[in-house]
């Protein structure tokens, strides 16, 4: 059995209602969510949303105002928190030291006696194909070395729990492919891994788990598939095809009208046309607006080809949230 | 839990986090090459400093002196067997003359005197003024003795050649008087009284001022040249932001004890390497008196070294995490260069014993300069240094509180340049 103190792969962390403030000014409000163990938690907000500050909480580097942050249910103390892995958003290594020698020193830190702490250090550096750079200095590395030796620093004690923050930025893609797998790895793993990124589509495509931060307050968390279709069937794609006769007699309309359709679904209450795109509307239904009636109308124009609730992207969620 | 990899992590005591920083601090320096390159400079200068004293000192001047005539002679070949005794180390002090000692010459200088005999009638000033010889003597009789130069006459002819004229005078009036050479002997060459110190004062052949001056100089640099590295060391790590990850792991206190623990090895080790190689250096050449006396003096002056860095290296660490650059570092370790710079002036000047220097000597940013050095000159009393050291002592942890406290405030401070205000209040609101 391990040490019961320092927490295990599989716990999962938990915060509730943290809150922090810097001077008079509101940083987190009453922020809570949960990063699940096996699984790729993405940590989305707005530049000065909170997402940094949260995760020095996590790491015990700030201090909440109020809240609590929990591993399995056990208040987080240091000798837990050592065993984090941690990525900071402005990058920290010592630029002027060996990359070998700084990776043993972060393992050392982190509690691993120095055998240990080397060993790791030399599987690492070979997973990530840096065997051969380990006696260089870490400034003498290209950038995405950098950030590759940055991850080793985060993964050489063999962390119970990973937060990154924004370990894809300034990557080109295939080094976010190999980020990717590496992160995907850990969870698989066992490791509930929270990461913050800028890039919604690449948060889409590695996510599980999604928590949408605003000013300070998350709007949204879950899994990312429950996130997305709680806010499904509020807007819908329709292709009307107009018959034959029909085109002919909706010749004289009134003009100003946009086309006909539209026109004709607008009718309906609670409905607004999102775009159209020749035959193809997307609407938004308004939370009272019943979806049938603007079906029966659709079918009275021409025949309903397509009448799909669309999910809608991460993307499209957040720039809704955070409007 | 197949991902575990067999890592045990043990629950780390604060001891072995405190030697884990203070190892990479030293690596380091160790590999720092303006480290390595101040640390042979200061030996370099060691070494010279001892071997200088010790080529001067051995350098015997070779004189040509011409002479013409009897008395001159005779005059001159005294001074030359004079010259010659007192090379000898064993001659040293004991064998002047009383004669000499009464005529307030003390100790004859040695030196090679090479004799150039002049034919009666010959131009000796030529000689002299050609440069082919140091001197000219010239005479018949010891009353009426000329000695030529063409500038000056060298100090070791002037002195040796009054030294042997004079013994010749008293022996030729004595024998004049009809006194047998044995009383003659006794009347040139009387035993002198030996001396016997009942008190000696701990002294040895380097004045013990040079001594304090040399110390107190050593821990000047050491202080600054280390102090600057710690404080460089720390903004390094807010810079890069590597310090949110040690953080996480370790409180900052033991982050900065690591520090303040790996750099004042460092500088004592210096310090030692420094003073050993001087002091070896002293006993090859043969000056063995000094290394009993340095190491007599080091005991306190090493205890009083340590506390003293001990009390600033927090305060540096401070200035350092107060900066967010490098660049920033000259404007927020002011305060710290005036803090060093302004206790060293204030102690050479307050070298001289007196009330001004028992009072700096308790005052804790002197004392660790002023009170070895009032051990070594003498003038303390043997319970003195402890009261001082316990005083450097208390404000020591004073300042590794006070140190701790502002670098708790101020290390996670990476935006702008903080003032020390800020760095106090804002230390409760860290999580570490």
């Amino acid at each position: 059995m391990r040490d019961e103190q320092a927490g295990d792969a599989g716990d999962e962390l938990t915060l509730t209602g943290v809150s922090r403030s810097f001077g008079d000014r509101l940083v987190l409000d009453d922020v809570g969510f949960t990063v699940r163990p096996g699984r790729m938690t993405g940590f989305i907000g707005a530049n000065g949303a909170g997402k940094t500050t949260t995760m020095r909480i996590v790491l015990g580097v700030l201090a909440p105002d109020a809240g609590r942050v929990e591993l399995g249910g056990r208040e987080l103390t240091r000798p837990v928190r050592r065993r984090f892995g941690y990525m900071p958003e402005e990058r920290g290594l010592y630029p002027k030291m060996r990359i070998d020698e700084q990776l043993v020193y972060l393992g050392r830190v982190h509690g691993l006696g120095l055998r240990d702490a080397r060993r790791r250090t030399d599987e690492l550096l070979d997973q990530l194909g840096l065997a051969d750079r380990a006696h260089d200095q870490l400034h003498t590395l290209s950038l995405g070395n950098q950030q590759r030796v940055q991850v080793a620093a985060a993964l050489v004690h063999d962390p119970v729990l990973l937060v990154l923050d924004e370990p894809f930025s300034g990557l080109d893609p295939i080094a976010v492919d190999a980020m990717g797998a590496h992160l995907r790895a850990r969870a698989d793993a066992g490791v509930p891994v929270l990461f913050s990124s800028h890039q919604l589509e690449l948060v889409e495509r590695l996510c599980d788990d999604v928590v949408i931060i605003d000013h300070g307050r998350v709007v949204a968390a879950g899994s990312a598939d429950a996130v997305r279709t709680q806010r499904k069937g509020r807007r819908l794609r329709l292709l009307v095809e107009p018959e034959p006769g029909e085109m002919a007699s909706a010749a004289p309309l009134a003009e100003g009208a946009p086309t006909g359709l539209s026109a004709f679904l607008e009718q309906v209450p609670g409905v607004s046309v999102h775009s159209q795109d020749g035959l193809r509307v997307v609407v938004d239904l308004a939370d009272d607006a019943d979806d049938q009636a603007l079906l029966a109308t659709a079918q009275q124009h021409g025949v309903v080809r397509e009448f799909t609730p669309l999910v809608p992207t991460l993307a499209e969620i957040f720039r809704e949230v955070v409007r | 839990m197949s991902t575990r990899a067999g890592v045990e992590v043990d629950a780390m005591s604060p001891w072995t986090a405190v030697r884990v920083v203070a190892a990479r601090e030293i690596m380091v320096k160790l590999r720092d090459k303006a480290f390595i390159g101040s640390t042979v400079f200061m030996l370099l200068l060691v070494v010279v400093a001892t071997a200088i004293p010790l080529l001067l000192g051995n350098q015997t001047p070779s004189l040509r002196v011409a002479v013409q005539g009897s008395a001159a002679h005779d005059a001159v070949e005294l001074a030359t067997a004079l010259g010659r005794e007192a090379q000898e180390p064993s001659a040293e002090g004991t064998d002047v003359s009383s004669v000499l000692s009464l005529l307030g010459v003390g100790t004859l200088p040695g030196a090679d005197l090479t004799t150039v005999e002049v034919e009666p009638g010959s131009d000796v000033g030529r000689l002299v003024r050609d440069g082919d010889v140091d001197a000219a003597v010239v005479g018949d009789d010891l009353a009426t003795l000329r000695v030529l130069g063409a500038e000056s006459v060298p100090d070791e002819v002037a002195l040796l050649l009054r030294a042997a004229s004079t013994e010749l005078q008293v022996a030729q009036t004595a024998e004049r008087g009809g006194l047998t050479t044995a009383e003659v002997q006794a009347l040139t060459s009387p035993p002198a009284p030996t001396t016997e110190l009942l008190e000696p004062r701990p002294t040895g052949s380097m004045p013990p001022e040079l001594l304090v001056l040399a110390f107190a100089f050593l821990f000047y640099i050491s202080v600054l040249t280390f102090g600057m590295s710690i404080a460089q060391s720390v903004v390094e790590e807010k810079q890069s932001r590597i310090v949110e990850l040690l953080v996480a792991a370790l409180p900052v206190r033991w982050l900065l004890a690591g520090k303040v623990l790996g750099n004042t090895v460092m500088a004592v080790g210096q310090i030692v390497l420094v003073v050993g190689t001087g002091l070896l250096g002293a006993s090859l050449a043969g000056q063995g008196a000094i290394l009993g006396q340095v190491l007599r003096a080091s005991g306190w002056f090493v205890l009083f070294f340590v506390l003293g860095f001990v009390m600033l290296a927090c305060l540096w660490a401070v200035a350092g995490s107060l900066a967010s650059r490098v660049e920033d570092l000259q404007s927020t370790t002011v305060f710290m260069q005036v803090l060093v710079i302004a206790p060293f002036f204030a102690a050479i000047f307050a070298i001289d014993p007196g009330p001004t220097q028992t009072l700096l000597s308790y005052i804790p940013f002197t004392a660790p300069l002023l009170m070895p050095a009032r051990v070594v000159l003498g003038t303390v009393e043997v319970w003195e240094p402890y009261v001082a050291a316990a005083v450097v002592l208390v404000t020591a942890l004073l300042f590794v509180g006070l140190g701790a406290r502002l670098y708790e405030g101020s290390v996670l401070h990476t935006s702008n340049r903080l003032k020390a205000v800020q760095a106090w209040r804002s230390a409760r609101r860290t999580g570490a």
